[in-house]
């Protein structure tokens, strides 16, 4: 059987994110690089939440493995290794390392108790990050982050941080997408019934195990994207709530296909930047459109734009 | 062996306010198959409830105590009647429910009252001496009546015909079903009882400690942490877990100071879910 590495979807996700490095040569207003900053990191970790939840999965796991990924490269900074390619990789593969003999511990569980225990998890990382202050600054974190550099090139100024983080936000969807593209119907299988999935002889912990380690990595891409552009790495960054935007991003946007987070994240964060200097009331707002989706949007924005288009064209 | 008592007498009381916690949030997932992420939501409300009798209504603490059980557990029998029960099959969806009512209470909470801790103390003030250990009256009480409500709970539970449906529904739905009981009515009462007891615990203890916006999170943290080590679903689990729980905290802060207990206590829980993913005295239940 012939498989596609891509599907329409995810070139979609890719084409739209691609519109990131056009962005500079329509304006250079500020505001507007700093919400495509935010949504860039946004849509990576709404990726790693999407990934754990095409196998129904829901993890608040994502700022623990974010905080790995961006106190990497802070630390890194500190003594001066600075190379793109270098720190994505190290942004990406250590993470990942560490979800391993974490996705042992929690893949065990299914359901209800994944869900506390990847919540408790984002609150372990945050007592950690307090109590090792000589390695990770504790509650004054790490300041004066270096900007990346790329061929020896500093990306320091405005225009390079966001065609840096576009290029991580387009290798988060191209990994998203061909993880979630080769192993589609497994995870299908999972996400429909994980007992009778393993009873037909699905090996279910190994796709799991690859979908947390490979969402971990993704999470940590998230981290090195959010600390690249504030040039900091702080404990509150990686707060447990944040978990709750990142879950919202998704929801909202719809779980359907990857262009759920994609869009999901690029509405909710320009809408909370309408709050303005009250951004702490956007989560009213996620509240109210996770009740809508929940009761009578199940697809969320891209499910239901298919669905009205499917009733149009039928 | 002063410090010791004192700390012995803090967990204790810490203990039994986490009790009142994670006996709601164990009762509606052992019941209802929810977990409630709203439940750190009714605690802040509860708070908030008893505060604007006191402050606004001039009303006596007792009675605004009283005001604040009747109004969360109103609005959690509301919410799972005409929310939670369209989907209460679907655990996902109704975690996704309860998730969105906390950002919704809690902005609206914060839009109301604002961001900062208000100024709510607790009416009894003062201290015994016991010889010479120090415990604060407020905590006392506070301990007294936690311990009384868990005593009833356990009554309701256990010694009536409402306590002895709610149980089987929680053991078997369809047979409880079978036998005549009525989910359509049970259920909304338990997911009210549940509120209730967090509404409670937040009038009674948010005096003490601080009132603002985001105490509802560390409170559902706490909770989760609790019903984890004590087995979900299992209420006689929440309450040996929480005053397991209370009693490090205590300890911990008492000897090392700053998170390094509660860090020890989150790694535990993880490390007795590698043995024992039920939790102490959990069992395996639908959808965990």
């Amino acid at each position: 059987m012939r498989r596609n590495l891509l599907g329409w979807a995810d070139l979609i996700a890719l084409l739209v994110l691609a519109a990131g490095f056009f962005v500079p040569m329509l304006t250079h207003s500020v505001l507007v690089y700093s919400i495509l900053n935010q949504v860039f990191t946004g849509v990576i970790a709404a990726e790693s939440v999407w990934i754990m939840l095409r196998m129904n999965l829901l993890s608040f796991a994502t700022p623990t493995f974010m905080a790995i990924g961006g106190y990497t490269v802070a630390i890194a900074g500190e003594y001066n290794v600075t190379d793109a390619f270098l720190m994505t990789a190290a942004s990406f593969i250590l993470p990942a390392l560490v979800a391993i003999p974490l996705g042992a511990l929690v893949l065990r569980l299914r359901g209800t108790y994944f869900v506390l225990v990847t919540f408790v998890l984002s609150q372990i990382m945050q007592l950690v990050l307090f109590e090792t202050p000589s390695l990770t600054g504790g509650s004054n974190g790490i300041a004066g982050v270096p900007p990346v550099t790329l061929f020896g090139t500093e990306m320091g100024t405005n225009r390079q941080v966001l065609e840096f983080a576009c290029g991580l936000a387009m290798l988060a969807t191209l990994i998203t997408g061909l993880l979630t593209r080769w192993f589609r119907q497994h995870f299908a299988a999972i996400e429909e019934n994980e007992i009778l999935a393993e009873s037909l002889g699905l090996v279910v912990w190994r796709y799991k195990a690859m979908g947390f380690v490979v969402a971990a990595g993704i999470s940590g891409l998230a981290g090195y994207s959010l600390v690249n552009m504030l040039l900091t790495a702080h404990p509150s960054s990686f707060d447990s709530g944040t978990a709750v935007d990142f879950i919202a991003y998704t929801i909202i946007g719809g779980r359907v296909s990857i262009l759920g987070p994609v869009l999901g994240t690029g509405a909710l964060v320009y809408a909370t930047n309408l709050f303005g200097t009250h951004g702490q009331y956007a989560q009213g707002l996620y509240g109210v459109l996770i009740l809508v989706v929940v009761l009578v949007a199940r697809g969320g924005i891209v499910g239901t734009v298919a669905a009205l288009w499917r009733r149009r064209t039928s | 062996m002063a410090e010791f008592s004192q700390a012995a007498i803090i967990g204790v009381s810490l203990g039994a306010q986490y009790a009142l916690l994670a006996l709601g949030f164990t009762l509606i997932f052992g019941i209802l198959g929810v977990v409630n992420f709203a439940h750190g939501g009714f605690y802040m409300l509860g708070g908030y409830v008893a505060y604007s009798c006191v402050a606004y209504a001039g009303l006596p603490y007792p009675l605004a105590v009283l005001v604040a059980v009747i109004a969360t557990g109103a609005l959690g029998w509301i919410f799972e009647l005409y929310l939670l029960e369209r989907m209460v099959d679907d655990h996902l969806a109704t975690l996704m429910l309860t998730l969105g009512l906390y950002l919704v209470m809690s902005t609206g909470l914060l839009t109301i009252f604002g961001p900062l801790s208000m100024e709510f103390a607790f009416p009894v003030k003062g201290a015994m001496h016991l010889g010479p250990i120090y415990v604060p009256r407020e905590n006392l009480i506070v301990l007294a009546i936690c311990l009384t409500t868990i005593a009833a709970l356990w009554l309701v539970l256990y010694r009536t015909d409402l306590g002895r449906g709610l149980r089987a529904l929680a053991d078997d739905r369809a047979i409880a079903m079978a036998q005549g009981l009525r989910p359509k009515l049970l259920f909304p009462l338990a997911f009210a009882i549940a509120t209730a007891l967090a509404g409670l615990t937040g009038a009674l203890v948010t005096p003490i400690l601080s009132l603002s916006p985001g105490v509802g999170d560390p409170v559902l943290a706490t909770s989760f942490l609790t019903v984890i080590l004590g087995g979900l679903g299992s209420l006689e689990g929440a309450a040996l877990a929480a005053f397991v729980v209370g009693v490090v905290e205590a300890f911990s802060s008492v000897y090392f100071g700053g998170s390094i207990g509660a860090l020890v206590l989150f790694v535990l829980v993880l490390l007795l879910l590698v043995f024992r993913p039920t939790g102490l005295l959990g069992r395996t239940v639908r959808g965990a």
